[in-house]
């Protein structure tokens, strides 16, 4: 670990502290956590992580893993995706041991289903579902969907901690921060991919959902300030953009280049969707926290109204200046799956090209899914 | 056992199937010709608030229902392949495809279905449903009324009651503004009375089979749950539900039961293998063993129905039907259901179609084992899709199950 930074910091540095963290097993993350900060495991933006910190426990986004299932298929049918396989498998293991807690958030009926069965085997101390509610288009809604933060918010006040308004606020501040830094690194990405490799970027947002807070945000800025601008793009990259799931794996965003694509902005829940949770730190912030998910369409799981899936890919594809789509979803996704065929003719009607990339585990199959992204791109960028 | 006896067991046949039959073709004729009787028609879940549907004169239809009846015609396949041509994951809900499969081509057991003047979606079955109304809201340009009703993992928070019983009034708003004419209270309150009614006849009627014999199997509930899904609210499913108690009632002082002999009582979990139920039937009985309860018909058996203030109570029992519950509550009742039917073991559906009854099965079956000392079975299947279905692979883990539970005996 770096212990200063300068402005004489090279990115290769900054990066190496992400590459650590993100390649780390959950197991083996212990040692990179800070000491004063309880771990409270969570799968989904749908759980206000602001909270989390606030209350002086410490974030853990459990995005699934390359693991070799082999305790899971004893609790779960085959029919569901590969982050509540490899989650579970991960928690059977032992590899989760070191949590006090984990938050499962209403979204789909796997993840629901796990839940119970999480709790079933008794290895969290602390087990909390936030119920969301599932349209978020009504005064009903926003009006309940306070009380179940407020409950949130009691439930860390009796098993953790007080969490006093200033905290909060403190750590609205800080998210908010992390959010707008890597929105920026997006940005400059997004004109020159050779500023930060597929590979190092995905590892760069896999470490944010690990590691110390402040030390990430600290760690973003200086890599803002020593990013390359001499840096030259490799020539006739397609530009391309990614909407679905999440990825896990590093390796799929080194892919898309060694196919002669560069992913010049996406929809992945690991991905842009983030940025759409800046918080309004002018309003009271339980209301802050509230409002925040009723401001975009943020996933499929939800319903914002019959076209606001649509609406947002279609505006968001065109603004990014990609050339062709990419949809990366999970096997038995279902909210994706139901969305797909108007996406794809809503997209296609706008003459952008789509492919669609089925898969159990993102890590798995490389060779063939560069293939089909090798065809694609080409496709889009006939030599 | 002597091999004969193992092939006959015969089956009483119910006589209110006929007057049954009867009542759901009328039911499905003014589904497929609403206009002739003067009615706007809603799509709607199964578990979707229907009562206020039928208080202010809409026919509600239910392509749940519908996908089942096509699952059992064995009509299914060909429907959930136009809905894949169309670009649909295969893995998805076999009754959604149906649904969109059947709209796209017009095909189906009632051939080319009316346009729904608006949809009506309770997500207390499941998440499945409400990305299938969502596409049919587009795909018929209709809107489409959502009923959220979150998911109760151990007790209902009072801040849930009150945002289902406010999207109560909503949906209250919702039809009155779709079919412009006032809300009566009078009329719902008549409507959820007959609703009650019928409900509590139907939990009645599947109680009566915890005499031995049991006078009527899971799979004749199966077929007869239809009105208490379809027309539940109408004066006609208390006059059907009236006519089978007492023919089951009369089973029971006679001391008949559904089949001839009954030698296994077993509990079924999960939504039926709808093209399947016979040939799963017959092999069951021809070992004299018998379903005799289920998790799912019971399922419509909503309690909670206090009739002071018909809104309020309906957002309750809406809110906490079996389906909407954790984990911890279908161990309750699973293994309820064994003690108090008086069960040798249990079968599991492990039904691909349904990630909301399906996920927890396998926990489910060790703790309901653990509780009541009784043997369970997994069966793999879709409840409405044939195509990887393993029809003598299932046969065989039947075969088995049913010597080990003889074993023990």
């Amino acid at each position: 670990m770096i212990t200063s930074l300068d402005k004489e910091t090279s990115p290769s540095i900054i990066l190496r502290e992400f590459e650590t963290i993100a390649s780390l097993r959950y197991g083996e993350i212990v040692s990179q956590l800070p000491r004063d900060r309880a771990p409270i495991g969570f799968f989904c933006p749908y759980v206000p992580e602001e909270i989390l910190h606030a209350v002086g426990a410490h974030p853990v986004r459990l995005m699934g893993g390359s693991i070799k299932i082999s305790h899971a298929q004893a609790h779960l049918p085959p029919y569901c995706c590969h982050l509540v396989k490899s989650s579970l498998e991960s928690l059977l293991q032992g590899e989760l041991d070191f949590l006090k807690g984990v938050i499962f958030s209403q979204t789909c009926d796997s993840m629901q289903g796990l839940s119970d069965i999480w709790a079933l085997q008794k290895r969290s101390p602390l087990h909390f579902n936030l119920m969301m509610p599932t349209h978020f288009d009504s005064e009903q809604s926003r009006i309940y969907l306070k009380e179940e933060i407020e409950r949130f918010k009691e439930f860390l006040d009796s098993h953790i901690g007080k969490i006093t308004s200033q905290n909060l606020r403190g750590s609205i501040q800080l998210f908010n921060s992390i959010r707008k830094t890597l929105r920026e690194i997006y940005n400059r990405r997004r004109h020159r991919v050779a500023l930060l490799p597929g590979g190092s970027f995905a590892k760069l947002i896999r470490a944010g959902y690990l590691m110390d807070r402040s030390r990430y945000l600290e760690l973003l800025k200086e890599l803002l300030g020593a990013l390359d601008e001499k840096s030259e793009d490799p020539k006739n990259l397609v530009p391309i953009y990614i909407t679905g799931n999440m990825v896990h794996s590093d390796s799929w965003c080194s892919l898309i280049e060694e196919a002669g694509a560069q992913l010049v902005q996406d929809d992945l829940c690991s991905g842009t969707r983030f940025f759409r949770l800046m918080i309004r730190e002018d309003l009271d912030p339980i209301e802050g926290l509230t409002e925040r998910y009723f401001n975009s369409f943020f996933c499929p799981t939800k319903y914002r109204g019959a076209q606001a899936h649509m609406e947002t890919l279609v505006r968001d594809v065109q603004e990014s200046g990609a050339k062709g789509v990419i949809f990366l979803l999970y096997k038995y996704c279902e909210a994706h799956f139901f969305d797909y065929p108007d996406l794809k003719i809503a997209l296609e009607s706008q003459g952008i090209p789509t492919l669609l990339l089925e898969m159990e585990d993102p890590s798995y199959s490389t060779g063939q899914l560069k293939v089909r992204i090798q065809a694609f791109a080409e496709m889009l960028n006939p030599i | 056992m002597p091999e004969d006896k193992l092939q006959t067991n015969p089956y009483h046949k119910i006589e209110s199937t006929a007057a049954y039959r009867r009542l759901m073709a009328a039911y499905y004729f003014m589904a497929k010709k609403p206009s002739w009787f003067g009615k706007k028609v809603a799509w709607v879940t199964s578990g979707g608030p229907v009562e206020p549907l039928y208080a202010m004169g809409v026919l509600p239809f239910y392509p749940e229902n519908y996908g089942a009846m096509c699952g059992a015609s064995r009509m299914s396949v060909p429907l959930c392949e136009a809905a894949e041509h169309k670009g649909y994951s295969r893995d998805l809900c076999s009754y959604a495809l149906i649904d969109i499969g059947s709209s796209l081509t017009g095909k189906g057991p009632l051939g080319k279905l009316p346009k729904p003047d608006f949809l009506v979606c309770g997500n207390n079955i499941c998440g499945t449903v409400m990305k299938w109304y969502e596409l049919q809201s587009r795909a018929f340009r209709v809107p489409v009324f959502f009923l959220d009703t979150p998911f109760v993992h151990d007790e209902i928070q009072c801040h849930t009651l009150k945002y289902v019983q406010g999207q109560m009034k909503d949906y209250v708003t919702f039809l009155e503004r779709q079919l412009k004419r006032p809300f009566s209270e009078e009329k719902l309150r008549k409507v959820s009375f007959r609703s009650f009614e019928a409900i509590q006849l139907w939990k009645e009627i599947l109680a009566l089979s915890k005499n031995r014999p049991a006078p009527i199997a899971s799979f004749d509930a199966f077929i007869h749950m239809a009105p208490i899904v379809t027309l539940r609210g109408t004066r006609w499913a208390v006059w059907y539900y009236r006519k089978l108690k007492q023919e089951i009632e009369e089973r029971v002082k006679r001391g008949v039961g559904a089949f001839a002999r009954e030698e296994i009582r077993l509990i079924w979990d999960n939504i039926p293998v709808w093209y399947d139920i016979r040939n799963l039937s017959k092999i069951l009985s021809s070992q004299g063993a018998v379903l005799v309860a289920d998790t799912y018909t019971s399922a419509w058996a909503l309690d909670h129905l206090d009739l002071t203030d018909p809104l309020n109570r309906l957002a309750k029992a809406y809110a906490t039907i079996h389906l909407n519950l954790g984990l911890e509550h279908k161990i309750k009742k699973m293994t309820n259901l064994v003690e108090q039917y008086g069960a040798h073991g249990f079968i599991m559906h492990s039904n691909r179609s349904c990630k909301s009854y399906s996920l927890g099965q396998a926990d489910l079956k060790r703790e309901v084992s653990r509780a009541t000392g009784k043997p369970g079975l997994m069966i793999e299947a879709d409840h409405t899709d044939s195509r990887s279905y393993g029809e003598k692979q299932v046969e065989k883990q039947i075969q088995i199950f049913l010597d080990i539970i003889k074993g023990k005996g």
